[in-house]
């Protein structure tokens, strides 16, 4: 089509010589404004629910379901004031600060454990070490219902139901294998000439660790930050399990109680506590942004 | 080839280990206690107890006023609680009972209490019951309810009944007035129909589809002197059974209720509390929801009865909303029964729930709630169908809650009418095959 309308395009122009010029901006501008409405529309399509939303969270609880439409009737800030109070007697911000909590030690947990288990397997020599690679590898096939009762009574055993040690340990403990596995595959693309070299020098796997490898895995390492960050930040189950006390909730179960299936559920505390939740995740994304396609497209080392 | 299958060999292998594990965690507890455990009781020792229930902020601020009254009278009775959605309140539940972490007193579903009564994950409150726990104010009817199996493992913290709610304000909107209660099936079918002619222009219709509730299917079945399931899980009706049921309904998809289409645009609201349907059957206690969702502008709602299948039968029934339950592996058994009794008959816990949970199923904390509006509504309602109340049917079969799910899934199809009555039929009477024989 747009080939076909090209070649008139030119075959104007060798027929008159001063006009054509201007045509053919025209023909290309006409052709742009019609790309541009196709694309706009099909993007105002895909935004409409975000934008249903956010414009939602201020329609009063009653509204929903009585006026389907965009734009609310008697538009209110309820919903927000409603929220920020809280739940059951303990305010928002306690729910984020729990969240907040929760996320940044399993961004702490992950990074060391994770780095250090990486170091061993990609590096270090011993017995067995195919064989260890191989069941951490295969942790990652078992799906999490197979554990999750076992889990369940080893910490009700230990009497650590309620608190956050079941949800942190074993970050610290390097059992997120996805990680563990994005790390060796970057150590093993670090030529270890770099490893040789200090170990002449006289360092040992410490020292080697922390002055050779650390600096050169930093993109991977800020992947598993913000990757951790926001599985964490989402986890739903894992604290659904652990924690009894309303007052150490995280924001996806607090989000919850908003939203109760049995008796009233308030619609619009849904919708804005909703939003408010997405905010911090979605300031972590845009800020790390950067780093996440930087530790993405990193993938050898070059130079 | 060969790894997935060791693969899936280990899977297997480590489901059983968990099963096992699970199994071995629900056995052992129940009837722990003995009879004269309540005699050597301390009432006085310091303990703490765990409290679970389900519900949005404003119950959970009820439960918060009703444990201080609680602690006022039992200092010594220290109560942790701690709430959750509907939905997830079982999650944890299910995880807990295989790992044996059960809350000491839970509120409860009916539809549960089967499975964990069977499983031995409740204590028998039977050594409780006269003593500890006040049985004067509860009657036999409400009793016997929490009932499994001979065993009382739960005590009904109050009732429901079936019922018709209308909205007065659109019914004075399009001009038809009130139905009256009771009466045929066809006569309710009839007044949709005025209904929904005077509300064309305006998009209010008569009432939604009774087919796709299988509340209403058993209602009809009681009337006839039969039931839906039967303590052994055995079907009280036949394939002829639900055809009727749902040829009788099928003229009503035909222009007369709600499309499913419009219910489908409202989900999970319904046409009733969308302002778009005058009538809906369902529990009495749904009331203050449709209030709530129906918004400030509608304040009052019509309470009456379903259509009468057959003159003079016993068809309806009292379920519970809720019950308290304690469970197998508490260590202060006394004490969660201490807390029960006051959660189920104490007049101050009456005078803070009023009737969000139903109605009060102890006359002492029926007395203690002050009932206005919808309450006082709601308690007319249940005395006034008092001659249409039969037994009520034996705690839900296991799947009772699918079947259930099912139903309204089938009535959704039919609503569409992407099915015919047959396949729909022949789908359930399947699906019932693979729940109940599992």
């Amino acid at each position: 089509m747009s080939t076909i309308e090209v070649d008139q395009a030119e075959a104007l122009q060798v027929q008159t010589q001063p006009a054509p010029r201007r045509r053919k901006i025209k023909r290309k501008t006409v052709n742009t404004i019609i790309w541009f409405v196709v694309l706009a529309s099909i993007t105002a399509v895909i935004l409409y629910p975000l934008l249903w939303l956010v414009v939602s969270s201020f329609k009063p609880s009653s509204e929903f379901g009585q006026n389907p439409g965009l734009i609310p009737d008697n538009p209110t800030i309820n919903n927000y004031i409603k929220v920020v109070e809280g739940i059951g007697g303990i305010p928002l911000w306690r729910f984020f600060a729990n969240s907040l909590l929760i996320a940044l030690s399993a961004v702490v947990g992950i990074l060391i454990s994770a780095s250090l288990a990486a170091y061993a397997f990609a590096r270090v020599k011993f017995k067995g070490v195919g064989i260890l690679f191989a069941c951490m590898i295969g942790t990652m096939l078992l799906p999490i219902h197979v554990i999750i009762i076992p889990q369940y009574i080893m910490f009700q055993k230990l009497e650590l139901i309620d608190t956050y040690v079941p949800l942190i340990l074993p970050k610290f403990l390097a059992t997120e294998a996805f990680f563990v596995f994005l790390m060796v595959q970057f150590i093993r693309n670090i030529p270890r000439e770099l490893d040789e070299a200090a170990r002449i020098d006289g360092a040992g796997h410490l020292r080697i660790f922390f002055s050779i490898i650390v600096p050169l895995i930093k993109p991977a390492m800020i992947t598993s930050a913000i990757f951790a960050f926001i599985w964490s930040w989402n986890d739903f189950l894992g604290p659904l399990l652990y924690l009894n006390s309303p007052e150490k909730y995280p924001l996806p179960i607090a989000l919850r109680l908003y939203n109760d299936a049995s008796s009233t559920s308030d619609y619009g505390a849904t919708v804005a506590v909703s939003l408010l939740a997405l905010l911090p995740i979605l300031i972590f994304f845009v800020v790390f942004q950067r780093f996440l396609v930087d530790g993405v497209a990193t993938q050898g080392l070059k130079g | 080839m060969f790894k997935s299958h060791k693969r899936r060999a280990f899977s297997v292998a480590a489901i059983l280990m968990t099963s096992a594990l699970a199994l071995s965690a629900c056995s052992g507890g129940s009837g722990a206690a003995g009879g004269d455990t309540a005699s050597t009781y301390d009432p006085d020792e310091k303990v703490t107890l765990n409290l679970a229930f389900w519900g949005n902020d404003v119950r959970a601020a009820f439960y918060e006023e009703a444990i201080a009254a609680f602690n006022e009278e039992y200092p010594n009775i220290t109560v942790n609680s701690s709430f959750l959605g509907f939905p997830e309140f079982w999650e944890k539940r299910q995880t807990e009972a295989a790992g044996g972490g059960l809350p000491d007193v839970m509120q409860f579903d009916y539809s549960y209490m089967r499975q964990y009564s069977e499983n031995g994950l409740l204590l028998d409150l039977d050594p409780y019951l006269g003593n500890i726990i006040d049985t004067e104010p509860l009657s036999e009817n409400i009793l016997g309810i929490g009932v499994v199996d001979g065993v009382t493992t739960g005590i009904p913290t109050s009732t429901n009944a079936w019922a018709m709610y209308q909205n007065p304000k659109l019914l004075d909107q399009i001009g038809v007035e009130a139905y009256e209660g009771g009466g045929s099936w066809d006569d309710y079918a009839e007044w949709m129909q005025t209904a929904t002619d005077a509300g064309e222009a305006s998009g209010i219709y008569g009432g939604s589809d009774w087919g796709g509730r299988i509340q209403n299917f058993e209602l009809q079945l009681r009337a006839e002197g039969s039931f839906l399931f039967s303590e052994d899980a055995e079907p009280g009706f036949d394939e002829a059974d639900l055809t009727k049921f749902w040829e009788e309904s099928a003229p009503l998809r035909d222009g007369v209720v709600i499309p499913q289409q419009r219910l489908e645009e409202v989900y999970p609201l319904a046409g009733f509390d969308t302002a778009q349907t005058v009538s809906e059957l369902t529990w009495d206690n749904f009331g203050a929801a449709y209030l709530g969702g129906l918004g400030e502008s509608y304040t009052e709602l019509g309470l009456v009865a379903p259509p009468v299948t057959k003159e003079g039968a016993k068809d309806l029934y009292l379920k519970p909303s809720m019950l308290h339950t304690i469970s197998a592996k508490t260590e202060h058994p006394e004490a969660a029964a201490t807390l029960v009794n006051f959660l189920i008959n104490s007049p101050e816990v009456g005078a803070i729930f009023g009737t969000s949970r139903g109605l009060p199923a102890s006359e002492t904390q029926l007395e203690g709630a002050k009932l206005d509006g919808l309450d006082a509504q709601i308690r007319d309602y249940e005395e006034s169908i008092a001659d249409r109340l039969g037994d009520a049917p034996p705690v839900p079969i296991i799947g009772a809650g699918t079947l259930e799910e099912k139903f309204r899934q089938i009535g959704t199809e039919l609503g569409f009418g992407t099915m015919t009555v047959d396949e729909a039929v022949d789908q359930f009477f399947n699906e019932m095959d693979v729940v109940l024989n599992q």
